[in-house]
């Protein structure tokens, strides 16, 4: 198991490496930072001085050297837009994209469990047909089209639930909820057919002939081997809404990571790219080996195959 | 029993009443846009004066429509030597700021030497650094700005009207504490002190107890949240949570009717096109006059100000021409000198100029803060153009893609636009010394010696009515020559609570008065 997390853990720093190349070249191909910082009355000379200023004079490989150099003590330089340290930036931003992502999660797995398990339990019923809606609209309706209309009904016109920003816990029902709804028919569908498959296994048929209880059979024999591939969905998913969450976090006025990559795309600021960049393939390196990990732990195969 | 039911539906009325019929001692502001969030002026130009000019006293005041005020600035008064190249300011006494320090004369030269430093990305930093040559302080109320050629543009250059270049800060705080801190906890002298900044998502500042500039402020505190998505914004006014909204003009009537009140900042900004230059000047086809006014004429102006702007905007006829300061120097719109809808005279225009079968260029296309219909602008005038044989091949990009094609003049005859904000005089006459003032300068988009030469005049000028003059020959050659394609001046609205009250946003480049508003 040491060297299975030892060798992902390898991987994973190359990964990195190559990936801080790929974001140190793309993010300077998008243009120049200066042309947006600077006034039109700008002249050649006060570029000059920007540039030198912000140390983008430098030849390229010495700006990375330094960046990469920089970036291993959690040091992203300062943001060209903001004039700030870029660490400041993600330290104030990644705890809000976290703690909306995991009410997100939580609101998921909350609404697929039950759905998807009795979905497949009771296939053909009701039940089955109302996830399957649920699961066909989750897929289906774009994110900002969800939480627009959340807003202007909900928030606006019905008054229920706050609009926008962070302020309390109700503030993370609306944003949580469409975050969670894709995710929730994603997981619905897993659970489902995964459940589906395990419930027709001979083990289950022993269990069931041996006496165990029904709902035993189903949300402890079943349900467990029925997880794998759920594990796998909802880590990465995780991880996901932790860093892309752009649309919901602009719709909603939440102040995390994505909103943050947003604006350092559009303003050119490389540093914010970069470190930005980065953080979100650690937070998806460190999420894939977590659930690596965990699917070694649930599946043992996995382990004595490495 | 009965009694504690009347109980309960007494509070349950209490609790149920709407949060916009209570009375508040909070303002919330809710944006579309902080530009660079920052707090510092001297890194941040226009757009950061909503919310710092709050924080700040500027060392020349300015009256809501836009004019130097004795009243409004820490200069009580000012003068002017007789060769026009020292000008002394007499500050107000007593004033401090917000860390007890008192504010002299010494503060007024640090701030404007930090504004205009090597550092500093202010509007104006560039022209200031070039005018200015020395600052003194012959006394701690006193400070006299010498300049290296007679000029009258110093009060107004630092005054609210502009920049930020005219804030007044805090000397020892900053070289106490240095720049990155103060950046982080700004130190002013303005009727609201910095409380707190959540980047991202609030500015909240609060009210110091007594202002020379409003008195006793009406508000206790004053928040700045940042929403980019106008839904959001409205849904908040409707539950209260905000008193004042930046909101597009196709959600105006909704808002009306729903009862809101919806100011409007008349004429704001214009809608202004133009032909990218190349390295060495103008290059055919639109080096043409007779193709620069046939593409005027193509475009039906009233059409655009219904159907793309909804009806908040108002045709426009000179190029560059920033209709607030019109009235300033007596310069007069002409019937003659709007542009009429005219395809058949510009298809001839174009067949005289030897491009009768047309031709194609390229139109940039792109949003803008306070301009989203941008894409469906630039789409419409491709459109129109299209109609008398010019083929517009539309590119989509962003603004920044946009100004480096621009200012490194690789796409000669192509076109871009921004919706350029109004402003005073002296604010046009910067903003023409950028935009149409061929020497040194990399924005340039006019290239008429003409003009050039008038420019030149209007910054060593000291009479006044030669400048006013000077000013309305530079405009008359700029609509003649057809240097440009002005479309529509756009009125900006903003949404507030109803029980906001009276308030008149003003007039002023990207600031909308909101210490008036909050004066008792």
């Amino acid at each position: 198991m040491l060297w299975f997390v030892l060798f992902r853990l390898l991987q994973s720093l190359v990964a990195l490496a190559i990936l801080s190349v790929v974001v140190f070249v793309l993010a300077r191909t998008t243009g120049d930072p200066l042309h947006l910082i600077l006034p039109m009355s700008a002249t050649e000379e006060d570029y000059a001085n920007a540039r030198r200023y912000l140390g983008l004079d430098r030849p390229y490989v010495e700006q990375y050297l330094s960046f990469v150099g920089r970036a291993v003590t959690g040091d992203f330089g300062m943001s060209i837009r903001a004039r700030r340290p870029v660490i400041e930036l993600i330290r104030d931003r990644l705890p809000n994209s976290l703690k909306l992502a995991a009410f997100a999660m939580a609101v998921s797995l909350a609404m697929a469990f039950p759905l998807g398990v009795m979905a497949a339990v009771k296939k053909g019923s009701a039940i089955d047909r109302t996830a399957q809606v649920i699961s066909v609209l989750g897929q289906s309706l774009p994110t900002f089209w969800v939480a627009i209309v959340l807003v202007e009904f909900v928030a606006g016109r019905l008054q229920w639930l706050p609009a926008g920003g962070i302020e309390g816990f109700a503030s993370y029902v609306l944003p949580g909820f469409t975050l969670g709804w894709f995710v929730v028919a994603g997981i619905m569908r897993l659970l489902r057919s995964g459940m589906l498959e395990v419930l027709d296994s001979e083990y289950v048929k022993l269990a069931r002939l041996k006496g165990v209880v029904e709902h035993r059979v189903i949300w402890v024999h079943a349900l467990k081997n029925a997880l794998i591939p759920v594990v796998t969905f909802a880590g990465i998913y995780f991880a996901i809404l932790v860093t892309t969450a752009i649309v919901v976090e602009t719709v909603f006025a939440w102040p995390g990571l994505g909103r943050l990559a947003y604006d350092g795309i559009t303003s050119r600021d490389f540093p914010v790219i970069q470190a930005v960049v980065l953080t979100t393939a650690v937070i998806v390196s460190a999420v894939n080996l977590g659930v690596d990990c965990l699917y070694a732990f649930i599946d043992p195969r996995i382990r004595y195959g490495r | 029993m009965k009694s504690l039911l009347m109980i309960l539906v007494l509070i349950s009325l209490g609790t149920a009443t709407p949060a916009w019929a209570q009375p508040k001692s909070e303002l919330t502001i809710a944006l579309s846009s902080f530009s660079a969030e920052t707090l510092d002026p001297a890194l941040q130009g226009h757009n950061v004066k909503y919310y710092l000019s709050l924080m700040f006293d500027y060392l020349v005041g300015t009256t809501a429509d836009g004019q130097p005020s004795q009243m409004g600035g820490l200069a009580s008064k000012w003068e002017n030597s007789a060769d026009y190249r020292r000008w002394t300011f007499h500050l107000r006494k007593g004033v401090k700021f917000h860390n007890g320090d008192e504010l002299t004369a010494e503060d007024v030269k640090f701030s404007l030497q930090r504004a205009m430093s090597k550092r500093s990305t202010t509007g104006y930093a560039g022209p200031l650094r070039a005018l200015i040559q020395d600052i003194e302080t012959p006394a701690p109320d006193r400070v006299v700005i010498v300049t290296r050629d007679p000029t009258l543009i110093i009060p107004t250059y630092l005054s609210r009207s502009l920049s930020t270049e005219g804030m007044v800060l805090p000397r020892k705080y900053i070289e106490a504490n240095g720049d990155d801190v103060f950046a982080r906890k700004p130190v002013g002298s303005g009727p609201f002190k910095f409380v707190e900044q959540v980047t991202g998502s609030h500015i909240k500042l609060t009210a110091v107890d007594q202002h020379w500039r409003i008195g006793v402020p009406k508000y206790r505190n004053v928040t700045f949240k940042l929403v980019p998505e106008e839904t959001t914004r409205i849904a908040l006014l409707r539950r209260g949570e905000v008193d004042v909204a930046d909101v597009s003009r196709e959600r105006v009537k909704e808002l009306e009717k729903e009862g809101f009140p919806v100011h409007m900042r008349k004429e704001e900004a214009i809608i202004h096109m133009w032909w990218i230059l190349g390295p060495d000047g103008r290059t055919p086809p639109t080096k043409d006059k007779r193709v620069r006014e046939a593409l005027n004429l193509a475009i039906d102006r009233t059409e655009v100000a219904q159907s793309i702007f909804g009806g908040y905007a108002e045709p426009a006829a000179i190029p560059m021409g920033l209709s607030w300061s019109f009235k300033e120097v007596g310069f007069k719109v002409t019937p003659d000198m709007a542009y009429a809808y005219d395809p058949p005279r510009a298809k001839k225009l174009l067949a005289d100029a030897g491009l009768g079968a047309g031709f194609t260029f390229d139109v940039y296309a792109f949003q803008l803060p306070g301009l989203p219909e941008g894409k469906s602008f630039a789409e419409a005038v491709a459109g129109y153009w299209e109609k008398i044989g010019v083929k517009s091949k539309l590119i989509p990009v962003d603004y920044p893609a946009f100004r480096k094609v621009w200012v490194d003049r690789k796409a000669p005859g192509a076109v871009g636009y921004y919706n350029i904000a109004n402003r005073d005089w002296i604010g046009t006459y910067a903003l023409l010394e950028k935009q149409g003032y061929t020497p040194s300068k990399l924005n340039d988009t006019v290239n008429d010696p003409e003009i050039d030469g008038m420019i030149a005049q209007v910054m060593r000028q000291t009479d006044r009515e030669k400048i006013n003059a000077l000013m309305r020959n530079i405009f008359t050659r700029l609509r003649s020559e057809h240097h440009g394609v002005p479309v529509v001046y756009v009125h900006s609205p903003y949404a507030t609570a109803k029980t906001l009250g009276k308030w008149n946003p003003g007039a002023v480049m990207y600031d909308l008065f909101l210490d008036e508003l909050a004066r008792k």
